[in-house]
């Protein structure tokens, strides 16, 4: 199935032309591929110093709702010397395609392939994206392993949530940004880009040469065929390991081929030591310190086709302090930084004006607790009425509060209300600092009913530490008890509709840098069991039952808390034909189970064996401002279900984000 | 209140958007033009956008037609203006004129459709194979083709909704121009015809190289052909 390196050798003219006059036509949603969109910048690469083409391990429309991409897209566009251009996974029916026919993966604005950028920056988002990484590679005709490309190669990048563990990517991976991309990403594309003029200079003078002495490959030949030893660097790889240095000297930047992990004779892992001086033992994070005037795109791209956010995302604070204990994003976007009232409200002025979109949804991790909240949406409904842009919640807290705010910017349609009490009795919800007591859930949902709504989701996990069959009762128990209160308002209100209730559990992943990273998963038979269980136990009528795959989960849990040795099982696994995991129909996990076989690795290790506190864990060289110390704390008032406070309002809980990252809670406001 | 017709082309890479996403960017690039759209009543308000004919993926249209009302009088060249600077690389405006508010809708009077085709001969055909296969199929009465609906695969006869056929080589190229009926009076297919004239004289055709362009949009009234931004 995969071809040989060397019969990727299409220009941009000959991939154009096989697109239009062959490939789209017979593809699905062919505006996945063709870039074009509104406000997408297309510039002339003559007149950029660096090139780099953001790839989302994911198609089009997944990674196309991603905030992050809009974010950096812009900020790189915005600066006239660099360029940034897309790629996402093409689907399956596309790869097909594009192998038949020796297109090389390329970036949608210029169509240029991946190979003629300068660096190729993947976000992680999710762990069961990896096998995409992989295969996104091998279509652009790029080396998988780090070691394997010199500097005709771009340079193979990673950010994003899943970055506070990149282990199991180590050897695919060049750098490493670590923490919020804006802070660092000019930087290092500054870094490449000058390396790339002296380089090109040195040559210059060493051969006389009067040709832009391009160490970037054209592409017409592969690297391994070029002459060695030109240049003042000579051998190529050592240019690279001299570019890599100057990078691993950047704050947040991560040069995983700078160091070796070693196992003891068990076979776990010991440690993580430096191998280059400019190696730094820990590499701490880069967070944004001024959220409110930190840059925020005013003129994002437009897609054609729906995405999944297909509306103006704006973005009012980053953060969540309210520490639950299994929540990753809540570990790495510490601490609260709210932006502005009168910022937001100048922001979605000119988004509107920008996007033409009819909607604009206020994102973040939680945005009812934006201190400014309501004065904010109803600035938001009075300033777009006329033109019929309405306003939305992506996510609601379990709070009577959410729901006044969902009926302010419900425009009508009564759609459903969606809530996550998470564990279903208060012992566990204590467990996991769950601040969420029964009385607010039914309160909430009360409100909710009594306001016209008669959807209600819930969701919940299971496989939490500490769980009982009590707790797998009790979500049973407040389903049923919230379908009675809302049959109790319908039928009080003379409502002839009946309400329905879903509940979806997901099962509890152990995520490292949160306090629970060294909890065991709960094993697969026993969640499935749970889940069937839970199947026949939610028989009334109102009431639907959804779960994820437990398979997924436990791979999940695999990669999440992995090291270096997992890389060969991925490249396996992606070689027998993985790809698109996170997608049920294309998951074979069969494969994944050979995969971990053939090399030798149990994978069990990985996702039900306990962590003591004193094991050396693979990513606790990268820092991201939450203490250790803390994170063991939290684990310990985990098992005897105490509660930590919020922060933000309280009084601090010394996690060490604002003292080792220079920052602090940022609130614009009183709440009200 | 106000109605609009515009007349508009949706070339490279807009040709790939589906009904849906074109509806969909005339929506938002208004929007952005900030032309002052009337919207329909209800709890869901939309604005009053209608298109003349739905366009398959993949064909470049070079004269399309859309009917807007607006909520305030407007100047159409200035319409016209704003809403060009507002669309992506892809959509010329071609011309915006007022219409009356009881204009009839483009769908029921559009009944012509000017289609130009192109795709790459496998094997070489002569000029005088294809004049004879063209002058073969005109004078037959029935043209059956297969077409795949929502209840199945059904048989239809497309001959009477063929107006002109003219086909021509060009470089191993084969190149047709037909007429053909649209609308509500019923839809012949560009590469129905193709097809027809494929079976008719065993071209050797490479149908994955096809490329189709729709070049006119028309009322028909008796032999005339009038564009719909003059008919009103
Ligand atoms: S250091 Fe204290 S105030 Fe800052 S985020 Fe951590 S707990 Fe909150």
């Amino acid at each position: 199935m995969h071809l040989q390196k060397n019969t990727w050798q299409h220009t941009e003219q000959e991939i154009s032309q096989l697109l239009e006059e062959r490939i789209l036509a017979q593809v699905t949603k062919p505006t996945r591929y063709t870039g074009g969109e509104f406000n997408q910048v297309r510039k002339n690469w003559d007149d950029v110093d660096v090139t780099m083409a953001f790839a989302f391990p994911d198609v089009y429309e997944v990674g196309m709702s991603h905030l992050g991409l809009r974010i950096l897209y812009h900020l790189v566009n915005d600066q006239p010397r660099m360029a940034m251009e897309r790629v996402f996974a093409p689907w399956t029916d596309m790869e097909a395609k594009m192998r038949q026919a020796g297109v090389p993966l390329f970036a949608l604005e210029s169509r240029k392939p991946l190979k003629d950028f300068d660096v190729l920056g993947f976000t992680l988002q999710y762990e069961m994206a990896y096998s995409n990484i992989l295969n996104m590679l091998d279509l652009a005709g790029i080396p998988l392993e780090a070691g394997e490309r010199d500097l005709t190669m771009p340079l193979v990048i990673a950010g994003g949530p899943c970055a506070m563990n990149p282990e199991p990517l180590a050897p695919f991976l060049d750098a490493v940004i670590l923490g919020e991309g804006e802070e660092v990403l000019l930087e290092f594309l500054q870094t490449v880009a000058d390396f790339r003029r002296e380089q090109a200079e040195a040559q210059h003078t060493a051969t006389g040469s009067v040709q832009p002495a391009g160490i970037r490959n054209t592409g017409t030949q592969p690297a391994s065929t070029q002459p060695a030893g030109t240049g003042v660097y000579g051998d190529r790889l050592q240019a690279k390991r001299e570019l890599l240095a100057r990078l691993a000297r950047i704050p947040g930047v991560y040069v995983p081929s700078f160091y070796e992990a070693n196992y003891d004779a068990q076979g776990r892992f010991r440690e993580l030591t430096p191998t280059h001086p400019d190696a730094p033992a820990r590499i701490l994070k880069r967070v944004v310190r001024d959220f409110d005037s930190a840059y925020f795109p005013e003129e994002p791209l437009v897609p054609y086709m729906q995405v999944v956010h297909d509306r103006i995302m704006l973005e009012v604070l980053r953060g969540c302090t309210r520490a639950c204990r299994f929540c990753q994003a809540g570990s790495n976007y510490r601490p609260v930084r709210e932006r502005s009232t009168e910022r937001l409200l100048a922001q979605a002025e000119k988004l509107v004006q920008a996007t033409g979109y009819d909607e604009i949804a206020l994102t973040s991790l939680s945005t009812a607790d934006h201190s400014c909240v309501s004065p904010l949406i109803r600035n938001l409904i009075a300033q777009n009425k006329d033109k019929k842009v309405g306003v939305s919640l992506p996510s609601l807290r379990v709070d009577a509060f959410s729901v006044d705010l969902a009926k302010e910017v419900q425009k009508v349609r009564k759609t459903g209300l969606t809530f996550a009490p998470e564990a279903g009795t208060q012992r566990l919800r204590d467990v996991i600092n769950k601040g969420v007591t029964e009385e607010d859930l039914m309160n909430t949902v009360t409100s909710a009913f009594e306001n016209g709504w008669s959807t209600i989701k819930l969701y919940f996990m299971i496989g939490l530490p500490t769980e009982t069959e009590e707790d797998l009762e009790g979500i049973a128990r407040l389903a049923e008890a919230v379908a009675n209160r809302g049959s109790a308002i319908l039928r009080q209100k003379g409502i002839k509709k009946g309400v329905k209730i879903t509940v979806s559990t997901s099962s509890f992943v152990p995520k490292p840098q949160t306090p629970f990273q060294w909890e065991p998963q709960m094993a697969r038979a026993e969640l499935e069991a749970k889940q069937e269980w839970l199947k026949k136990r939610l028989r009334d009528r109102r009431i639907q039952y959804s779960w994820h795959d437990a398979r997924l989960s436990f791979l999940e849990a695999i990669f999440a808390k992995g090291d270096r040795r997992l890389a060969a099982v991925l490249k396996r696994a992606w070689a027998s034909g993985c790809s698109f995991d996170g997608w049920s129909d294309l998951f074979q996990f069969e494969k994944w189970q050979a995969a971990f076989e053939a090399e030798g690795i149990n994978p069990d290790d990985y996702a039900y064996r306990p962590i003591a506190y004193d094991e050396p864990l693979p990513w606790e060289h990268l820092d991201i401002g939450v203490q250790r110390s803390y994170l063991i704390g939290e684990h310990e008032k985990a098992l005897t279900a105490t509660l930590t406070a919020d922060c933000r309002t309280g009084s601090c809980s010394g996690c060490g984000v604002c003292s080792t990252l220079s920052v602090s809670n940022d609130l614009r406001g009183k709440k009200g | 209140m106000t109605k609009i017709r515009i007349a508009f082309s949706k070339e490279d890479p807009v040709r790939w958007l589906s009904h849906l996403d074109t509806q969909k960017l005339f929506e938002r690039a208004l929007r952005r033009a900030d032309i002052p759209l009337a919207f329909s009543e209800g709890f869901n308000p939309h604005p009053k956008i209608a298109f003349a004919s739905a366009l398959a993926v993949g064909v470049v249209s070079l004269s399309e037609y859309v009917d807007i009302e607006l909520a305030a009088e407007v100047d159409p060249d200035v319409v016209g203006e704003k809403l060009q600077k507002a669309m992506p690389e892809g959509v010329r405006i071609l011309g915006v004129t007022i219409i009356p508010h009881n204009a009839a809708a483009l769908m029921a009077v559009i009944n012509r459709a000017d289609y130009r085709l192109r795709a790459a001969l496998t094997a070489p055909v002569t000029e005088e194979h294809l004049a004879a296969t063209v002058e073969k199929a005109l004078q037959q009465t029935s043209w059956l083709v297969e077409r795949d609906g929502k209840r199945g695969v059904s048989t239809k006869d497309i001959r009477a909704g063929v107006f002109r056929l003219q086909a021509s080589l060009h470089d191993q190229m084969l190149l047709i121009e037909t007429l053909v009926q649209t609308g509500s009076e019923g839809n012949v297919r560009p590469d129905e015809v193709l097809r027809v004239l494929m079976e008719q004289g065993n071209l050797p055709v490479d149908q994955e190289s096809l490329r189709i362009i729709r070049v006119g949009l028309y009322i028909a009234k008796g032999d005339q052909l009038r564009s719909p931004m003059e008919e009103l």
